[in-house]
């Protein structure tokens, strides 16, 4: 049970805030500190349970192996950067502030019980109770917009997970258990059925939502333009990262029949292209990660079909390297928005950051040049070893396809680091970041690079992860 | 060889020169220079040492250096060398040498330009000595971002455009190579990206190579600025500041050349039978349309841009031969072209600085104004027009021997198109160097004592190659001829 340690002491601390809301309105004044030590226990926590041997909870429902402490452990941090973002008061949201720490607890749990769920019941429950924080949270902001977002993120994640139950259903009556290690031994058998593909696609759809990969695609614009920026920073790292381990899950367990690789190479193909064809002309900074978001999706479901332990390890890399280029995005341009006095960063306010704050554009320049795939950072190296293990099961074209799109999308990215480096700055003013964040940028700097040249133990981590999954 | 790792060394010099200039305080401009300066020395030192000593009898690869990095993928830190290594190691120092010794004069944003360009430099000597594939192309790209930002931020003459339309060419051709190492290390012999180890396991199909050798080709050919894809070339070098057009054109394009031959040439000889004749034709292309398009210019830089393309032509036909000859003239080639262009650039430089212009209808004179400088692009120019006792004489010879003796019709038109670039090397050389001063420029300065060092240092590079050519060629043949597998 020691392994259990994390989602118990975010249970508690979950309580803990909710009585606090019930309290005084003066309580919110400490909830960044309390927010911050739970993040940071947490990630201890996570990082204690990863010797835990692997061993199943609750009846066989719940799995914890390295696969599953690893992602916590990744969760974990995404958690602690987000709170260590939300030191001040996101525009629109006053006034909940214990609610907003609340709901990125409980978002966090659900994200971390969904990478041990073992049962199509625990599955369902952790998936949505990570969903509906993040709707509360997308809508935090009282405007017009927010609850036009919130309101669209909702209806297309309640539509989802209606797909996704009837998958459950037919997934439960084909094999008559909710048990997913029990489907997993029938699968073979299971998998000549038309049905048992339309089980696994309709599924895997409803984890296509959460990462944000075609045709399930729709709400991330929105909901990444609307949602305060350090929301959005943690439903394009947490949220992500939680999709990946799951649909790494799934995979592993029903295996990959040719016909669900073809389903699932051509929502790749048409994510990538989707996604960066859109990105192109975006001139709102958050909008341009959204739909750079859903090309990554792309690039993510390229290496999952390839169906290997390879294949999984190199989607884990990707989803750590992901998530911490992201969080790099999204530090840079939550400043940038800071100074500008708005929410929503465009593409002009990055104009001569280089001048403002060398070290905000330095920081930009490193992540938007690791989305893009270009080393020696580590947006580089997933991308590599998450195409060779694509290419290893003979998917050239989609290989190559996912290196075009990355031509594509380095103009974009370009353009956004020439606005930085090159354009003159309407307001010449220095853009002070406070200590807290320069400490984070470094980190990120230091995580960024060093898994670039150095990959070699992450590597081997995840493999080991990887092959601990059956 | 084991012992001490002089290749790693040659690749840190940059990488530390890099890690001081970013520690050190913005303001301390002459500081920053001066790690630069240094930094760029040592790797002239170092590789001088390497050519000193380098066996160039021995074909095989030398001073090998392993280190396992990522066990799974079959990725390792290994260098090793061999002739054409070393020379391109060789002229990558010496052009980053000159190339800081004529940036001393930039004054914008100081610390980030030296800072890109060693960073810059670091990839090319990476490209240059690894042999595993994944480092060959993380240095590839490592070389290819700063350029990026070294137009945009201390660029001219549209220079947004250019910078974006280099870098994107450029990838688009890195993805190429990307998709066939990977296709490399999928199959079954091969699980690891070393170039050695693939050699020497991997027996490729006919159609395996026929198909990888093209995607190679045409990823290195974006590079090499192979005819139809040297679009972005004559623009990113206008764009680009003196130094990093000196580094582009001198070393980057070579990179080109020099990944067609050791990963192309010498992985998939078969391949390279098959397409070499179309090789050769847009190679032909390269030298005549580029030599044409050039008459046509009227800013000194795209004249300069434009004989770019048509000189890497001449590599290509030397490669299309798939003859040691061939080969040897091709090196040679890349070797004395990156010396010159980056001597013509570094002129053409200077001029724009105290000109304010690079239109030959604007400039005039200049040689009686300033005789350092005019003399010096007018050896440069002698040189591209392939004057005996030049390098580029040699190189021409040499491929020229080649591409007869192959393909006569090639080669033959190749030698026709050489004329035309006496004729636009002597017009741009009358027009602005010669006849009345152009009142333009009428209070034009000729280099001072520091500006002139780079400068001979090229010439008499160029010069030395032109009159001991069996020095350069003793250094590669052996290695050349490794290539196709003749030992």
């Amino acid at each position: 049970m020691t392994a259990f340690l994390p989602e118990t002491l975010l249970l508690t601390c979950g309580i803990l805030f909710l009585c606090l809301a019930l309290g005084r309105e003066s309580a919110s004044r400490a909830a960044w500190g309390l927010g911050l030590a739970t993040a940071g226990s947490l990630l201890a926590a996570c990082v204690w349970s990863l010797g835990a041997p692997p061993e199943t909870l609750f009846f066989s429902t719940y799995r914890i192996d390295l696969f599953s402490q690893g992602f916590k452990t990744a969760l974990a941090g995404a958690l602690l950067v987000v709170v260590i973002f939300s030191r001040e008061e996101a525009s629109g949201t006053t006034g909940k502030r214990i609610e907003y720490f609340l709901f990125l607890i409980t978002a966090t749990l659900g994200m971390m019980m969904m990478t041990s769920a073992a049962d199509l019941l625990t599955l369902y429950i952790s998936l949505e109770l990570s969903s509906y924080s993040l709707y509360l949270l997308a809508s935090l902001k009282a405007d017009r917009r927010g609850a036009e977002a919130g309101a669209k993120y909702l209806l297309f994640g309640a539509a989802t997970s209606g797909l996704m139950l009837w998958g459950f259903s037919l997934l439960a009556g084909l094999s008559g258990t909710t048990s997913l290690a029990l489907i997993a031994q029938q699968a073979p058998v299971l998998a000549a059925q038309p049905s048992f593909a339309l089980a696994v696609v309709l599924v895997s759809f409803a984890f296509l939502f959460k990462l944000s990969g075609f045709p399930m695609h729709f709400w991330a614009p929105d909901v990444y333009e609307c949602a305060p920026t350090p929301v959005t920073a943690f439903i394009a790292t947490a949220s992500k990262a939680a999709a990946v381990a799951i649909l790494i899950r799934l995979f592993s367990w029903t295996g990959l029949t040719p016909a669900l690789v073809w389903v699932v190479g051509i929502l790749a193909f048409v994510s990538m292209t989707l996604g960066n064809c859109a990105a192109l002309v975006q001139r709102d900074v958050k909008r341009l990660l959204a739909y750079s978001s859903i090309a990554q999706a792309g690039y993510l479901l390229v290496g999952l079909l390839a169906g290997s332990a390879d294949g999984y390890a190199s989607a884990f890399f990707y989803a750590i390297a992901y998530l911490l280029m992201n969080a790099a995005a999204f530090l840079v341009t939550m400043e940038v928005g800071r100074a500008a006095r708005l929410d929503n960063p465009q593409v002009s306010h990055f104009d001569g950051l280089a001048e403002r704050s060398p070290f905000l554009a330095l920081i930009l320049l490193l992540s938007l040049l690791s989305l893009a795939g270009i080393p020696p950072l580590a947006g580089f190296t997933g991308k590599w070893i998450l195409f060779s293990a694509a290419m290893d099961k003979g998917h050239w074209f989609l290989v190559l396809w996912g290196v075009l799109n990355s031509v594509v999308s380095l103009f974009y990215y370009l353009t956004l680091v020439k606005h930085a480096y090159l354009e003159k700055p309407v307001d010449p003013s220095p853009i002070a970041l406070p200590a807290r964040l320069k400490l984070l940028g470094l980190l990120l700097f230091f995580a960024l690079v060093g898994m670039g040249v150095f990959p070699d133990f992450l590597i081997r981590f995840t493999q080991q992860a990887a092959g601990g999954l059956r | 060889m084991s012992g001490f790792p002089i290749l790693t060394s040659i690749l840190l010099c940059p990488v530390v020169g890099l890690g001081l200039i970013l520690l050190t305080p913005r303001r301390q401009e002459t500081l920053i220079k001066w790690i630069s300066l240094v930094a760029a020395a040592a790797t002239v030192a170092l590789t001088g040492w390497l050519c000193f000593h380098f066996n160039a009898a021995d074909p095989s690869f030398q001073w090998v250096e392993n280190v396992e990095w990522v066990k799974a993928y079959g990725i390792n830190y290994s260098n090793a060398v061999d002739g054409l290594n070393v020379t391109m190691l060789l002229l990558t120092a010496i052009v980053i040498f000159c190339g800081i010794l004529v940036s001393w004069s930039v004054t914008y944003r100081v610390k980030d330009f030296f800072a890109n360009m060693l960073f810059l430099v670091s990839g090319v000597f990476g490209v240059f000595m690894t042999t595993n594939l994944f480092f060959f192309f993380l240095f590839y790209e490592v070389a290819v971002i700063p350029m990026y930002l070294l137009i945009v931020i201390w660029g001219s003459t549209n220079k947004q455009y250019a910078a974006m339309k280099l870098t994107l060419y450029l990838l688009f051709g890195s993805a190429l190579m990307f998709a066939g190492f990977l296709f490399m290390y999928s199959l079954p012999e091969a699980r690891t990206f070393d170039l050695l180890a693939i050699k020497q396991n991997v027996h490729f199909t006919l159609q395996q190579q026929n198909v990888l050798f093209l995607g190679l080709f045409l990823g290195f050919g974006v590079l090499a600025a192979c005819f139809p894809f040297h679009v972005w070339s004559p623009d990113g070098h206008v764009a680009a500041p003196t130094a990093a057009s000196m580094l582009h054109a001198g070393v980057l394009m070579k990179l080109g050349g020099f990944g067609i031959l050791r990963v192309g040439v010498y992985l998939l000889p078969d391949g390279a039978r098959t397409w070499a004749p179309l090789i050769a034709g847009l190679a032909l292309c390269n030298i005549v349309y580029g030599a044409m398009v050039a008459t046509q210019q009227r800013d000194l830089k795209y004249i300069i841009g434009f004989s770019s393309v048509s000189h890497m032509g001449i590599v290509l036909l030397g490669i299309a031969t798939l003859s040691p000859t061939g080969f040897n003239g091709a090196v040679f080639q890349m070797f004395s072209h990156g010396v010159m262009t980056a001597l013509f650039f570094a002129c053409v430089g200077f001029i724009y600085d105290g000109c304010h212009t690079r239109m030959l209808d604007e400039l005039g004179g200049l040689s009686k104004q300033a005789p350092k400088i005019s003399a010096f692009f007018i050896i440069a120019g002698l040189c591209g027009l392939g004057l005996p006792g030049m390098g580029s004489f040699v190189a021409e010879l040499l491929v020229t021997i080649a591409a007869v003796s192959r393909y006569p019709v090639i080669g033959a038109v190749s030698v026709v198109a050489l004329l035309v670039t006496a004729y636009y090397v002597l017009t741009a050389v009358q027009k602005a160097f010669y006849g009345p001063v152009n009142h333009h420029h009428h209070d034009f300065k000729d280099i001072g004592a520091l500006q002139f060092i780079p400068r001979a240092i090229l010439v008499g590079v160029l010069i030395y190659l032109g009159l001991f050519p069996q020095v350069f060629i003793g250094l590669i043949s052996a290695s050349t001829r490794a290539l196709l597998g003749g030992g």
